[in-house]
């Protein structure tokens, strides 16, 4: 329920605009972020844009990421995020590739 | 820049990965309170990536399935009351009530409409003008605001068949009601990033303050929760509980003035039922006087009957994090996606959902 997508406003008209997710063009509504402009990356839940994304903000999330990344130069091994099955244990156990720290 | 991908990437993964093993040393539960969290760390497998001190247990951030069914078996009456459009997201089908579900309802005649927005539900009641066209608002400080600026809309333009069946809900009193309760031991919550954007981080501070338990605001990739985690576990080791936003490019200390003061503006705070935690003061959205005719519960005054609660079924227990759902005598058992007994197995944000679709043929 809480879903929001980043889109990309392609459009303004008053208090809508056009907003492109993926590839897909849709009307959404600016009530609730008139400072929206075209250009800008918004939240979009349930057909309103719900906030404007900060792209300097982003920019320094991966900067300090990267500063962190500095600290681990040996991985542990995580192939990508598949969907893999998961134990029913509430302690799971985690696969010795993941659990080590070289 | 798209903000998905950027935030998905498997090397920076790693990274925070390793650094919450190295951080941490001693077991730890966090909550993450959003179901839309539970569903992103299922589906990109991050809980087999933590290490085992650090267990995230499901909280009751599913907006269907905390609507009690005292609520729900209202507006399945209202949706059979002849000459009555009721529109709802489309999760809110499914769920049993006491005695049927919106979609058994619309079986049986009742016109039942599945909206992607209020703004929906709003043109309906334009091209319907003979009928009465009743939106079943449900969710968290997200969507109230939506909802709010539909009524305002309906009130601008002047429609008189447009009504809301506020069920709406607000996090940080359901938050403090599952610390109150005490049941279950948690050193830290992820906050929930989209009702952050709304709300501010600022309106989780009570956590450190009054609970001395960390919070840290999510987003919805990889890196966005592992981020929280990895701060959580700093937190929890230092003994220095504060509130972190991990969603910064989202989420601002103040939240958004504008969707706040239209929430406000038509609704007031009231007490509400919750499934699992039952009537939390100060938990819920109700019309402001001024709204008042756009209110459903008092337009159409129905009597549902008296309420049941579905036999074996511990959703309520899933909701307040005191199980976890395979210990559910009826989890993938008796209830599945296909023929859901309780609102956490039908939602896309249910945890028995999300453990049902991703947790292995183990479980």
């Amino acid at each position: 329920m809480c879903l929001a997508i980043p889109a990309l406003i392609t459009s303004v008209e008053g208090t809508t605009a056009r907003a492109e997710i993926g590839g897909v063009e849709r009307t959404i509504s600016l009530a609730l972020t008139p400072e929206a402009r075209v250009g800008d990356y918004v939240l979009i839940h349930t057909g309103f844009a719900i906030g404007v994304v900060d792209e300097e903000e982003a920019q320094e999330t991966l900067r300090l990421l990267e500063e962190l990344a500095k600290f681990y130069p040996d991985e542990v091994e995580v192939s990508q995020f598949p969907n893999l099955p998961i134990s029913q244990s509430p302690n799971l156990p985690v696969s010795q590739s993941t659990n080590e720290v070289h | 820049m798209r903000y998905i991908d950027e935030f998905r990437d498997p090397r920076l993964a790693r990274k925070l990965v390793a650094n919450i093993q190295a951080r941490s040393t001693r077991p730890v539960r966090f909550m993450e309170f959003c179901g839309g969290h539970t569903h992103a760390i299922f589906r990109h497998g991050l809980r087999q990536m933590l290490p085992p001190t650090v267990e995230l247990r499901s909280g009751p951030g599913c907006p269907v399935c905390v609507t009690a069914n005292t609520d729900l078996d209202r507006a399945i009456a209202l949706a059979k009351l002849p000459g009555v459009i009721l529109a709802t997201f489309g999760d809110m089908l499914k769920v049993p009530g006491s005695h049927g579900s919106l979609q058994t309802a619309r079986a049986e005649g009742a016109d039942v409409r599945v909206v992607y927005s209020a703004l929906d539900a709003l043109q309906i009641a334009r091209d319907h003008p003979e009928r009465a066209v009743i939106f079943l608002g449900v969710g968290f400080e997200t969507t109230a605001p939506t909802v709010a600026a539909a009524i305002l809309e309906a009130e601008a333009e002047g429609l008189d068949n447009f009504y809301v069946l506020s069920l709406h809900k607000l996090t940080p009193p359901a938050t403090r009601a599952i610390l109150d309760a005490g049941e279950v031991r948690l050193s830290g919550i992820i906050g929930p990033g989209h009702v952050t954007t709304v709300i501010g981080s600022r309106a989780w501070e009570f956590l450190p303050q009054d609970y001395s338990v960390p919070c840290a605001v999510a987003g919805f990739e990889p890196l966005d929760i592992l981020r929280a985690v990895a701060a959580l576990v700093e937190m929890a080791e230092d003994g220095r509980p504060a509130v972190v936003n991990a969603y910064s490019r989202s989420v601002r200390p103040e939240g958004n003035r504008v969707a706040l003061e239209i929430m406000q503006r038509v609704f007031e705070v009231s007490e509400a039922d919750w499934r699992g935690l039952g009537r939390v003061p100060a938990s819920g959205l109700a019309l402001r006087p001024k709204y008042v005719r756009f209110d459903a519960a008092l337009a159409f005054p129905v009597d549902p009957g008296p309420t049941r609660e579905h036999k074996g079924c511990r959703c309520g227990d899933v909701l307040r994090g005191t199980v976890e759902p395979p210990e559910c005598p009826l989890f993938r058992r008796v209830c599945t996606p296909a023929r859901p007994v309780g609102p956490c197995m039908v939602s896309a944000e249910g945890a028995c959902a999300a453990w049902y679709r991703y947790g292995g043929a183990d479980v």
